[in-house]
C-alpha cells in the first residue's frame, strides 16, 4: 500500500475480506485483490479505499490491463465473481449482464434465442464486458452495428465514493437524462465501476460468407491498390457486416463478409466480383476475421490502435507498409472500412517509435490518432501513449475531478494523465 | 432586467440586425411546440458565426445571465422555453452547409440546418441523412442534437446521437471546443456522447459533423388493416421473432387514423388498427422478406394488406403518419402530445391500461406508435373551455408516463425531457442517478447558466453534495430492484 499511511497491505487485505469475504481479498505484490460479489460489494469497497485514500484499479479477466498509461494501484477491484446474464428479454432485444461475466458466456446464452450483442472484441473467451467497455473494444462488425456506444441502452456504475447510480434503462429509445453511460465507454475506469449494462441486441447472422480480394502481384503487394475497389464497395448499396484490409510487409487482401437471405448471398458474391474486376476474388473461411486479435500475439511487438477517415485506410497503410520495411520493421496490420486500423510494428526498437511519430505528425494535416495499446517493456517511457492533443482536454479533467475529486480511480492511466 | 450597458455589449456581439429586445418581436420566442409554457425573453440575439456565440455567451457568463439556445423552435418538451431574466439565443442564421465528403459520408453543417436539407444536399449522390423527426421539413439540426431526436426510422438506424462524430461547442464559460472529431473513437471520453441529448444545458453547438447513409437500392412500404391495435401489434412481436429488422414499423389506431384522414388524405383504410412496414434494402432481400411480412399480417388477421406502389404512394403513407399530431386538432379543440417508452412486449397491457385511465377521467386518448422500438405517443384529447378537463387531461398523461416507467420504459423516447417533464424525470430516476447526471452539468456549467431549471426536478446548485442514498419509491414499494 503506497498511499495510505494509515494501513499496512496486511491491515487493507483483512478489511477488504470483511466486506468480500476472507478468501476474495488476497496480497498480490504490493496490491490486494479484492473480489466483490455484487454491486453492494462494490459500493462497500469503493467507500472503505475512498474513506482510506487508497487507489483503485478495477477489472476484469486482465486482458487489457496493460492499456493505456501503468497504473501501481493500492487495491485492484476484480469484477469477475459478478459474471451473471441477468435477464434476457428476448421478446423485447435487450439483455442485463454484469461487468464480470466473459463476453463468449454471454453471448452463448443469448444465442439460445438466436440473438447476440452485436460486437466482436478481443479475446473475447476471457475478455469481460465491464473492460471491453472500459476500454471501448470493437471489431470488424462495427462497420454495420456501430460501436459500443450505439449498442449499450443502460448502466449501472459505482463511483469513487461509493454511490451506485444507474443511467439509461432497459428501452432502445429513450432520451431521459444523461447518457453517462456514454461518457463511461471507454474511461478506463477513471470515473467509475462498471457493475451491470443493458445491451440492445441483434437476430444472430445465421447466413453470412466472406470474399477475399487479393492484391494482382503478389510480388508488389501495396495497400493503395485497393483504395478504388473499397471506395467502390462502400459507394454500392449492398450492406456489408464487415470490411477489413490485411496488410503486412509482402502481403495484402481485401476481406469483405455479407449477410443475408441465402437465396441472395450468390448474387452478392456476383456483385463482388464486379466490383473487383480483373482481380481475383475467392471466398474464405471464417478465420479471416481472426487477423487483428493474431496482431496481439507478439510480446515484442508494438500494436497501436490508429484512427483514420475511412477514405484515408489504404494510402496510410500503404505508407506504413513502405516506412516499415524501409526501417527493417515487420509490420502486420487490419484497417477496417470504419477507418479504424489495428497495426502491429516489431521488433520493439526505437526505430519502431520513431515511425509512431511520423504517422502522428501525418495524422496532423489528415486527421486522426493514433493510440499505442501494447507496449513492449523496452519501450514504456519511450512512447506517449495517448497522444492527446484536444483543446477538450482541460473539460476531461474537471469531468474526472467531479466524478472522482480525490482521485482514486486507475489515477494516470488515461489521456492527459486523468 | 437586462442593464443599458448589457444590452449594448449584446449588440456588439451580434450587431444592430442580430438583436431583438422590442416586446412584440420578443413574443416569437416566448415558447416552443410546447405552448401551455411561456416566458419573455429579455432579448433574443441572432449571431451568424460561432465568433458572435462565442462573444454573447462570454457577456452572459460575465454577469451570469441565463440563455437558452434556439434552433426553429418546434420540440415539445418546453427545452427552449426562455429563462426568467435571461436571452435566447437563436441560431437560425447559422444555416450553412459547410462541407459535404461523400468519400467519407460525412456532411459538416452550421446548427440551423434544417434536417430536411441535409439529405437534399446529398441525394442526387444517393445518400441520406437518417433521422427523422416528424417536423423534419423544419427543425434543425442544432434542434436535432439538443434532444437526441429519433424519428421513425430509428429503428434500424439510430438517433441523432448515432450519426453526430463531432461538434463544435461554446461552453458556458464562452470557451469554443471541439468535442469529438472526424474519425472514430478520439482518444478521451466521448464527449459527443454526453452533449448530444443534454437538452441544451451543456453549451451551444456551433458546427457538427454528421454521418449521413448510402440511400438503399429499394424501399417498400406496407400498410395492413387489423380489427385491433392488439393484432397489429402481434404482428410486430412476429416480425421481429423472425430475425427482421425493418426500417420502420408504425402503428396507429382509429381515432389517429381518423384525424389523419380528415388533415391529408392518406386514404388510410378505416380500421382499429393499423400498422405500416417498411422494408428497406437489397432488392432480391427486400422482396423476399415483404412476401413473410404479408403472410404473418394475414395470419394475424390483416383483412386489407397494401404494399406502395410507387414513390408517390409511399410518401402519402408518410404523409398522413407523420402529420398525426397536428391533426388530431382537427377532431378536438386541444390535445397533449405524449411520448413514452415501454419494452415494445408490454404494449397490449399498457393500452388496456390507458384505455382504463382515459375512461375514468372521461377523455379519449388517440394513440400512434413508433412500434418497432415500443415508442409510444398517445394523444390526449381535451376541451379547454370545459372547466377542469385540462387539469384531468393533465393528470392522465403524467399517468401515462407513470405507467410506461412502471413497465420498466422511460418518460421519453425522443422529445426530450425539458421543461415539462422534470417531475416525471425524479420518477424515472433515483436521486443518486440523478446526482450523478448533475456531476457532468457542473462540469460544463459550474454556474448554471445555460438553460437553466430544465431536465432536473429542482435546481440544484454545483456546491451542493448530494445527499445519503435514499431508495427510490418503486424500491420501497418491491416494483424495482437497485440493480
Amino acid at each position: 500500500m503506497s498511499t495510505s499511511a494509515a494501513l499496512t497491505l496486511e491491515q487493507g487485505a483483512a478489511q477488504l475480506a470483511a466486506i468480500v469475504g476472507a478468501e476474495h481479498s488476497i496480497v498480490r505484490g504490493n496490491k490486494v485483490v479484492a473480489a466483490p460479489a455484487d454491486v453492494q460489494q462494490v459500493a462497500e469497497v469503493l467507500r472503505f479505499t475512498s474513506a482510506n485514500g487508497l487507489t483503485v484499479m478495477p477489472s476484469g479477466s486482465g486482458t487489457k490491463l496493460g492499456w493505456g498509461n501503468l497504473v501501481m494501484p493500492d487495491i485492484e477491484l476484480s469484477m469477475v465473481r459478478t459474471c451473471e446474464l441477468r435477464e434476457h428479454a428476448w421478446q423485447d432485444m435487450t439483455c442485463t449482464v454484469e461487468a464480470g461475466c466473459s463476453w463468449s458466456t454471454m453471448q452463448t446464452q443469448l444465442r439460445r434465442h438466436g440473438q447476440m450483442v452485436a460486437l466482436d472484441p478481443l479475446w473475447p473467451d476471457r475478455a469481460t464486458v465491464g473492460g471491453i467497455i472500459a476500454a471501448n473494444d470493437s471489431g470488424a462488425l462495427r462497420l454495420k452495428f456501430g460501436g459500443l456506444r450505439d449498442l449499450i441502452i443502460g448502466m449501472t456504475i459505482v463511483l469513487a465514493d461509493g454511490t451506485i447510480a444507474k443511467t439509461g434503462g432497459k428501452v432502445v429509445k429513450n432520451v431521459a437524462g444523461y447518457d453517462l453511460h456514454k461518457l463511461m465507454t471507454g474511461s478506463f475506469g477513471t470515473l467509475g465501476v462498471i457493475a451491470e449494462v443493458n445491451f440492445r441486441l441483434h437476430p444472430v447472422e445465421d447466413h453470412h460468407r466472406t470474399w477475399t480480394v487479393a492484391a494482382p502481384d503478389a510480388a508488389l503487394p501495396d495497400a493503395a491498390f485497393f483504395a478504388a475497389p473499397l471506395r467502390a464497395l462502400m459507394d454500392s448499396q449492398m450492406t456489408p457486416s464487415s470490411v477489413q484490409l490485411r496488410m503486412s510487409n509482402d502481403e495484402c487482401a481485401l476481406d469483405i463478409r455479407i449477410a443475408g437471405l441465402p437465396e441472395c448471398l450468390d448474387e452478392y458474391a456476383a456483385r463482388i466480383q464486379s466490383i473487383g474486376g480483373q482481380i481475383a476474388v475467392a471466398e474464405s473461411g471464417e478465420e479471416v476475421w481472426e487477423a487483428r486479435q493474431q496482431l496481439f500475439g507478439e510480446n515484442d511487438a508494438l500494436v497501436l490502435k490508429v484512427s483514420v477517415l475511412p477514405s484515408d485506410i489504404c494510402a496510410v497503410s500503404s505508407v506504413l507498409q513502405q516506412w516499415a520495411s524501409a526501417a527493417g520493421l515487420k509490420i502486420a496490420a487490419v484497417a477496417q472500412a470504419t477507418g479504424l486500423m489495428t497495426v502491429a510494428l516489431s521488433p520493439a526498437l526505437d526505430v519502431a517509435i520513431t515511425v509512431v511519430e511520423r504517422l502522428r505528425a501525418k495524422l496532423v494535416d489528415l486527421g486522426g490518432s493514433v493510440v499505442a495499446l501494447q507496449v513492449p517493456n523496452s519501450l514504456r517511457g519511450g512512447i506517449d501513449v495517448w497522444d492527446c492533443n484536444s483543446d477538450a482536454l482541460p473539460l476531461m479533467r474537471e469531468i474526472k475531478r467531479r466524478f472522482d475529486p480525490n482521485r482514486i480511480l486507475n489515477p494516470g492511466r488515461f489521456v492527459g494523465n486523468i | 432586467m437586462l442593464t443599458a450597458s448589457q444590452i449594448a455589449g449584446f449588440r456588439a456581439a451580434v450587431g444592430e440586425d442580430g438583436l431583438i429586445i422590442g416586446q412584440s418581436l420578443l413574443q416569437t420566442y416566448e415558447c416552443d411546440g410546447l405552448t401551455n409554457f411561456r416566458v419573455m425573453p429579455e432579448a433574443v440575439v441572432l449571431p451568424r458565426s460561432a465568433e458572435q456565440v462565442q462573444a454573447v455567451v462570454r457577456l452572459c457568463a460575465q454577469d451570469k445571465i441565463p440563455f437558452v439556445s434556439r434552433g426553429a423552435g418546434t420540440g415539445l418538451s418546453g427545452g427552449a422555453l426562455p429563462a426568467a431574466g435571461g436571452i435566447v439565443i437563436s441560431l437560425a442564421r447559422m444555416n450553412r452547409i459547410l462541407n459535404v465528403d461523400l468519400a467519407n459520408r460525412q456532411v459538416i453543417v452550421e446548427p440551423g440546418v434544417i434536417n430536411a436539407h441535409v439529405t437534399q444536399r446529398v441525394s442526387a449522390q444517393g445518400y441520406f441523412y437518417a433521422p427523422d423527426p416528424s417536423s423534419q421539413s423544419v427543425c434543425t439540426i442544432g434542434g436535432n442534437v439538443a434532444e437526441n431526436s429519433g424519428g421513425a426510422h430509428c429503428l434500424k438506424y439510430g438517433f441523432t446521437v448515432t450519426h453526430v462524430l463531432a461538434l463544435d461547442v461554446v461552453l458556458p464559460s464562452g470557451e469554443l471546443v471541439q468535442l469529438g472529431s472526424s474519425t472514430l473513437d478520439t482518444p478521451g471520453y466521448d464527449l459527443p456522447g454526453v452533449f448530444v441529448g443534454s437538452e441544451g444545458t451543456l453549451g451551444v453547438a456551433t458546427k457538427i459533423t454528421l454521418r449521413v447513409v448510402k440511400r438503399p437500392e429499394v424501399v417498400q412500404t406496407l400498410l395492413a388493416a387489423f380489427d385491433s391495435v392488439q393484432a397489429a401489434g402481434q404482428t410486430v412481436s412476429d416480425i421481429i421473432a423472425a430475425r427482421m429488422l425493418p426500417a420502420a414499423m408504425e402503428i396507429m389506431d382509429a381515432l389517429s387514423i381518423e384525424a389523419a384522414e380528415a388533415a391529408v388524405h392518406a386514404h388510410y383504410p378505416v380500421c382499429k388498427g393499423l400498422l405500416l412496414v417498411e422494408l428497406d434494402g437489397p432488392r432480391s432481400e427486400v422482396e423476399a422478406l415483404m412476401q413473410a411480412v404479408q403472410d404473418m399480417c394475414r395470419h394475424n388477421g390483416a383483412w386489407e394488406i397494401r404494399v406502395a406502389q410507387s414513390e408517390q404512394e409511399r410518401a402519402l403513407v408518410w404523409k398522413g403518419r407523420k402529420a398525426a399530431f397536428a391533426a388530431v386538432g382537427r377532431i378536438s379543440p386541444n390535445y397533449i402530445v405524449q411520448d413514452g417508452v415501454i419494452p415494445r412486449t408490454a404494449l397490449p397491457h399498457l393500452l388496456d391500461e390507458i384505455g382504463q385511465l382515459a375512461s375514468a377521467a372521461g377523455l379519449r386518448v388517440a394513440n400512434v406508435f413508433h412500434a418497432g422500438d415500443g415508442n409510444l405517443h398517445p394523444l390526449v384529447l381535451y376541451d379547454q373551455s370545459v372547466a377542469g378537463q385540462e387539469e384531468k387531461a393533465l393528470e392522465l398523461s403524467y399517468r401515462i408516463l407513470q405507467l410506461c416507467v412502471d413497465n420498466g420504459g422511460s418518460i421519453t423516447g425522443e422529445h426530450g425531457v425539458g421543461k415539462e417533464k422534470q417531475e416525471a424525470l425524479g420518477y424515472m430516476f433515483s436521486e443518486p442517478d440523478l446526482a450523478t447526471m448533475q456531476l457532468v452539468r457542473c462540469a460544463f456549467d459550474p454556474e448554471n447558466i445555460a438553460n437553466p431549471d430544465k431536465i432536473f426536478p429542482r435546481p440544484r446548485l454545483c456546491a451542493e453534495k448530494p445527499g445519503p442514498y435514499v431508495p427510490h419509491p418503486l424500491e420501497t414499494a418491491g416494483i424495482a430492484e437497485i440493480f
